[in-house]
């Protein structure tokens, strides 16, 4: 459970960046040619990251060199250039592949539990072990041993185990 | 509660969700695409075919369609091969049959279907728009149409007589009702 909750944390942090490099998207000017040519190709970039190539294993369609996903990313680049925004691109290949072609689930409905279940399964376990380490009636917590130590006067850590040298040691000395 | 039953509701608490989480994906292909259009309007299109002939779906109206997505490099199109001829001979002018070249030259296309029997037009996709526009994700893929243009249903992987049958026949019957009806198309 902790290591699938941590490859899921890991892909809603992985999200972080991604929504990092939107936001210049958004705020980029179209005003001059060069500023929305880079602004374009930024978008083609973000679609070709976002997307999922429909022939290879869990590739997205910016970083495949099947000749499906160069099609696809070629596609992606004139619907840009012919004014369409990233959302309706998207929604353009959700309508034909499913949200399967989103390699990030959109977070709504039931895809939430992806993304709120691993910080919760984490934060769950991390509570269970303080609470945990913290009981103080725990029988093999080490204060409660080193307390039973001094209690009887044994060596620390040695309480009620027999001690094969202590019991050579008595055998010579009774000799 | 004791210890003991507080430690085995935890662990069934953490465990049986990772069990129901596996157990679906275990039982799903994980290569298997959803098939999203089926129920939808067909995407127009308006293709040449090998031998140089416009195919146009809007003019196909009327009649079904069956659009097989296939490729030389692909050996379960080939598998496949006999059994669409035999169905486009079977229901002759009541079903269009229409291929549709994938990631493949015209070329290769045409030496291929020298060597074969090809009784139905082959349309050549350039730049895979139309495989795109209709959500393939492989070969081979077939879409059946209605003679109203709606895609009833699409199949992943090799067809066989029955099933082409099993499709076809309500549709070619579907088609037939409406023409004795004049139903609008």
């Amino acid at each position: 459970m902790t290591v699938s909750a941590c490859v899921l944390l890991l892909g809603v942090l992985l999200r972080v960046p991604q929504a990092a490099i939107n936001a210049p998207t958004a705020s980029a000017s179209p005003a001059a040619p060069t500023a929305s040519a880079a602004h374009q190709e930024q978008t083609v970039y973000l679609l070709g990251k976002l997307l999922r190539c429909p022939v290879c294993q869990g590739m997205p369609v910016g970083e495949s060199p099947s000749p499906m996903a160069r099609d696809m990313m070629q596609l992606i680049r004139e619907k840009v250039a012919a004014g369409e925004s990233q959302d309706a691109i998207q929604a353009y290949f959700v309508q034909r592949y499913g949200e399967w072609v989103l390699l990030a689930p959109q977070a709504q409905g039931f895809n939430w539990l992806v993304y709120l279940l691993p910080p919760l399964a984490l934060g769950l376990c991390g509570l269970w072990t303080v609470s945990y380490l913290g009981r103080p009636g725990r029988s093999d917590s080490a204060e409660a041993v080193a307390a039973a130590d001094l209690q009887t006067g044994d060596a620390p850590g040695t309480q009620g185990l027999p001690d094969p040298y202590l019991e050579q040691i008595q055998r010579e000395l009774r000799k | 509660m004791s210890l003991r039953l507080r430690y085995a509701l935890f662990t069934a608490l953490l465990v049986v969700p990772l069990l129901g989480v596996l157990a679906l994906g275990f039982g799903q292909d994980p290569h298997a695409v959803p098939s999203m259009l089926e129920g939808h309007d067909a995407p127009p299109f308006v293709l040449k075919s090998l031998e140089g002939e416009t195919f146009d779906l809007q003019k196909l109206h009327g009649k079904p369609v069956v659009l097989n997505f296939w490729a030389t490099w692909c050996y379960p199109c080939k598998a496949e091969h006999a059994a669409l001829q035999a169905a486009a001979r079977h229901y002759s002018t009541a079903v269009q049959f229409l291929g549709v070249v994938y990631q493949d030259t015209p070329e290769t296309a045409k030496d291929y279907l020298r060597a074969q029997t090809s009784v139905f037009a082959n349309l050549v996709d350039p730049h895979a728009r139309m495989a795109i526009d209709y959500g393939v994700a492989g070969v081979p893929e077939s879409y059946f149409i209605s003679p109203q243009g709606r895609i009833v249903y699409k199949h992943a992987g090799v067809l066989d007589t029955m099933l082409l049958q099993r499709i076809l026949d309500p549709l070619v019957l579907q088609a037939e009702t409406m023409r004795k009806s004049g139903a609008p198309l």
